[in-house]
């Protein structure tokens, strides 16, 4: 018998047949596809037990209870809505929802760094250890303050109400620096506005659910965010009790998702809404449809009125009837017919319940504070500021004030120059607002210097319209101090990061919400262990306190942050006041000063327990009754303005409308720039989640190009296509944007969406389309100081003409 | 002429015999050698005798939990219970005290029947419709010494994983859904 060739082959044959009869083949072909089932780079979860830890939503200022559901108590996996919260019953929003994408981030700090190379330069960032960062920083403040150099120390943090920002005032005080700035928001001027017309320091609030017509100018209720949980616990309502004549109307230039949503969309030319305001207050007067027993026991300025001096000053009254507010004139400012004012004001006049909001909601700054007066005028007129009226001021949380402030030489306010807050001689009497006047004095450099700025939780060089005043001010500060989480546009200038927790992974607080006429608190703990080297700030404040000196230690006496908040919360436990709302069925939005609240709490460590599980604590809204002002009452003339006599002009005491001078001629510039918070993009802190990037339409970004809103008939005058790529310009800058022609927008104007146009982060946030803020120009209130933010000029060019 | 034609003829039967063997040597390589090949055989870290836990219930160790998710193999804090201090003078007891409850740490068991990532099950709906844990698992109850855990090479997963066609046949013959979302989400 010979194996040959043939036997071979005959013997392969056989086995080919065994082999395909065998398990062999499919088995392999089976496991091969299954291979490919556990690449290594594949992402697993961990398996273990599901559980879910309370907690609440920091990520904008809504406060909403949510549960992140975690594997094996440590892995975080997914953040829900908690449905025993009264405010949010369960709902989150998608940036609520993607929560989670900020822990994981690639670009977060994992440990402190310092800038070893040129500053802003990414790769000369070295990580440190915290006891070399700690070190460093407590070193250079201490230095500082025996050098009689406390004030040269400048912060800026959050515009979010927390114990954090409490914290952050007490270390600064105790250090000697007036100079800590919180990010300008929409709610300031509604805090001035107060302030001015009822002496109180609290900014006005409004009765969502108690509201029968609501008319609200610029107010985006509907875009998310901000007073979100507020809104829909609103609607919620009014769903319950089957209002369906909740009517609302809004007055804004564009046709945002609130003006689509409306009953009413009132299309007024961009920045003219408080014309529009006087407008309906002149008819109101003029017709006498107001609440004449209010406005004549509790109003102040309404009719002429003499100041200290003897001198006769012009009263509201006799403002609002004047030329420039009769229908036919405010029509031709705010582009309305007459008759439609006429008309609006009736409805406003007639209905009950009928309520004017601004300020609230994804809105910016766009009014100074005499836009602000005027719609708090309305209020007036409607006499909603009544005890139990739909307006009135937001109710302090009686948390734990902290313990007075140790002075020493190194604080003494008398040595040294004076403090950033009182080097201008202008005169504006409310100068807390003045984020912008500081940027100004640091980057102009003759009136102060600042050694070295704290930023916490902001991101001040990206997320501030006209932002590059922020990047000029900074080339004149020798050391900037990041504590951001993440590397954002500021951080990545830091000389120094010493990286906070994310949300989840420490005590967090909300100490009200804004526009809400009730008290609220909430608390978050942490509910895994940090994933990276990072350390709570409160923390580090109270390590830093430790270290400087006796006095500052002495301030802020707290061995932990979680101590801290322990103390604050007893507060509310001795106040006796408010409840805690362990049931989603507790009426909090219908809540008026005339309920009481009973507490449900017997001592200060079951409400901390019970905050600690995810309840909120809340309390029913106080009363405006007993105004603070000069005259006792409310003042439509606000007296505090300017000394008695000091103002020549009577209108500078009153409401009235008073548009901006803007930069640049209408012949160079002829179309208005204004820019619009979409609710698919986040404007803060925080960058876009890359879950929230899914929900940003095509309309708007385009690859890595952003769309700007054009009417049909601009677009047709300016030959320009849909799609077309053009370049934007403006006296602060330019961009290059493509058309959306939408008939959403107003003749004449362009709408670009903020949020966009990252150049840090990382790839999934930077490079897409540009930032807003760079183009836009903010004026300074002369009364508060704030930066407000009006249309600017704008010039647009088909990209072939442009100077790219 | 001849003599090739007789040549051709003697080599039929052989060829035969070729081909048979050949086809022999696959099967035997396809159905015996090849899968003890493929499944390495892996040693559980510690032994664990079900048959020496018999008096107490499976639930009480393999439980569904309130929220309907299964509990699957105890924690060691399951196992501290009774297992505080030593109860017995085996090497494995020792073990169990000396690397594990004393110090604290987790069993790394390897699960015989874990399913991949991309199924979804859940004891929760299969308790209760009739069907007996052996059904899918191995009969525990006089096990002494826990089996090799048996390892695929190329795709990883344990040789006792239920393929999806038995997933399939048991959901039809009980009316259940086939529908793909049922068990991949």
């Amino acid at each position: 018998m010979n194996f040959g060739r043939r036997a071979f082959i005959q013997a392969a044959g056989g086995a080919i047949g065994g082999i395909l009869v065998s398990p062999l083949p499919w088995q392999l072909a089976a496991d091969s596809a299954k291979w490919s089932q556990n690449w290594s780079w594949r992402p697993s979860p961990e398996r273990g037990e599901i559980t879910r830890a309370a907690g609440v939503c920091t990520m904008c200022e809504g406060g909403c209870a949510v549960q992140v559901r975690l594997v094996n108590g440590n892995r975080a996996i997914s953040i829900e809505g908690n449905p025993a919260n009264p405010l949010s019953e369960g709902g989150i929003c998608p940036l609520g929802a993607s929560g989670l994408q900020f822990l994981y981030a690639p670009y977060r700090i994992a440990q402190p760094m310092k800038q070893t190379g040129r500053r802003g330069d990414i790769s000369g960032l070295k990580p440190i250890s915290w006891e070399e960062a700690l070190g460093e920083l407590g070193k250079k403040l201490g230095r500082m303050r025996a050098e009689g150099k406390s004030r040269e120390l400048a912060g800026i943090i959050s515009n979010s109400a927390s114990s954090m920002s409490d914290l952050w005032l007490q270390f600064f005080t105790s250090y000697g620096s007036s100079n800590l700035f919180r990010m300008p928001s929409a709610a300031d001027g509604l805090r001035l506005a107060a302030q001015l017309t009822t002496g109180k320091a609290s900014p006005f609030a409004f009765g969502l659910g108690n509201a029968e017509y609501i008319l609200s100018f610029g107010s985006n209720l509907f875009e998310g965010r901000g007073v979100a949980s507020l809104v829909f616990a609103a609607l919620r309502q009014w769903t319950r009790e089957g209002k369906r004549s909740v009517k609302l109307v809004q007055v804004e230039s564009r046709c945002s998702m609130t003006a689509a949503r409306a009953d009413r969309f009132v299309a007024v030319e961009p920045g003219t809404e408080a014309a529009l305001a006087m407008g309906i207050a002149h008819v109101m007067v003029r017709r006498g449809c107001y609440d004449v027993d209010f406005v004549k026991d509790k109003v102040f300025g309404f009719e002429d009125w003499s100041d200290n001096t003897g001198k006769k000053r012009r009263g509201f009254k006799n403002l609002v009837s004047s030329a420039p507010y009769t229908p036919e004139e405010v029509a031709k400012v705010t582009g309305l017919e007459a008759a439609k004012i006429e008309e609006l004001a009736e409805e406003f006049a007639s209905r009950q319940k009928a309520l004017a909001i601004w300020a609230i909601g994804q809105a910016d700054n766009v009014n100074g504070a005499y836009h602000h007066l005027a719609f708090a005028a309305l209020n007036a007129l409607k006499g909603n500021l009544k005890p139990n009226g739909l307006v009135s001021l937001a109710p302090a949380v009686p948390l734990a004030g902290l313990p007075p402030v140790q002075k020493d030489p190194g604080a003494d306010e008398s040595a040294g120059p004076p403090g950033l807050d009182v080097v201008r001689s202008g005169s504006a009497p409310y100068r807390r607002y003045g984020f912008y006047e500081f940027l100004d004095d640091v980057r102009e450099g003759s009136k102060c210097s600042v050694e070295m700025l704290l930023v916490h939780e902001a991101n001040p060089l990206y997320s501030i319209p006209e932002n590059k005043l922020f990047e000029q001010a900074l080339e004149k500060v020798p050391t900037l101090v990041s504590f951001s989480s993440y590397m954002d546009e500021t951080a990545a200038k830091a000389d120094l990061i010493l990286p906070d927790h994310t949300a989840f992974e420490r005590y967090v607080d909300v100490v009200g919400i804004p526009c809400a006429p009730f008290s609220y608190y909430a608390l978050g703990a942490p509910v895994m262990k940090p994933l990276l080297d990072t350390r709570h700030t409160g923390e580090v404040l109270l390590r830093l306190a430790g270290s400087i000196g006796a006095p500052v230690r002495a301030s802020m006496p707290w061995k932990s942050y979680e101590e801290y908040l322990r103390f604050r919360v007893q507060g509310i436990a001795q106040s006796r006041k408010g409840a805690i709302a362990d049931k989603p069925d507790v009426p909090i939005i219908k809540l008026s000063s005339a309920q009481s609240v009973q507490p449900n709490y017997s001592s200060g460590e079951e409400l901390w327990k019970k905050l600690k599980s995810g309840c909120c604590w809340y309390d029913a809204p106080s009363p405006v009754a007993g105004f603070e002002t000069a005259s006792g009452k409310f003042e439509l003339a606000c007296r505090s303005i300017g000394a008695e006599g000091a103002l020549g002009d009577d209108k500078l005491y009153l409401p009235h409308f008073a548009p901006a001078e803007l930069s640049g001629s209408e012949s160079e510039y002829p179309l208005l720039l204004v820019a619009y918070k979409p609710s698919y993009t986040t404007v803060g802190y925080l960058p876009t989640p890359s879950f929230m990037n899914k929900l940003i339409p095509d309309k708007v970004l385009q690859g890595g190009d952003i769309l700007i809103e054009l009417h049909p008939q601009t677009a047709a005058e300016l030959k320009f296509a849909h799609g077309q790529r053009v370049f934007l310009k403006t006296t602060q800058g330019g961009a290059a944007v493509r058309v959306n022609i939408s008939e959403a927008a107003r003749p004449g104007v362009v709408y670009m969406p903020q949020g966009l146009g990252h150049w840090a982060y990382d790839l999934y946030v930077r490079g897409k389309g540009a930032n807003a803020n760079s183009l836009m120009e903010v004026h300074l209130d002369p009364v508060g100081l704030m930066g407000t933010l009006l249309p600017c000029r704008a010039q647009l060019r088909s990209e072939e003409r442009g100077n790219l | 002429m001849r003599q090739k034609k007789s040549k051709a003829l003697a080599s039929k039967p052989l060829g035969a015999v070729f081909s048979l063997s050949g086809f022999i040597v696959a099967l035997v390589v396809g159905w015996i050698v090849f899968p003890n090949l493929l499944y390495s055989k892996k040693a559980q870290p510690l032994n664990f005798s079900h048959a020496a836990h018999r008096s107490e219930e499976c639930e009480s160790c393999h439980s569904l939990r309130a929220d309907g998710t299964y509990s699957g193999i105890p924690g060691i804090s399951r196992c501290r219970e009774c297992h505080e201090s030593a109860q017995g003078n085996s090497r494995e007891e020792a073990s169990l005290i000396s690397d594990y409850v004393e110090k604290n740490r987790e069993v790394v068991w390897k699960v015989y029947g874990r399913q991949p990532d991309n199924v979804y099950f859940s004891h929760a709906p299969h308790k209760g419709r009739g069907l007996e844990c052996t059904r899918c698992h191995r009969d525990v109850s006089k096990e002494e010494k826990l089996p090799a855990y048996r390892q695929n090479l190329i795709t990883g997963y344990s040789l006792s994983t239920m393929k999806m066609v038995e997933c399939e046949k048991c959901h039809a013959s009980k009316g259940a859904s086939n529908n793909c979302e049922i068990c991949h989400k």
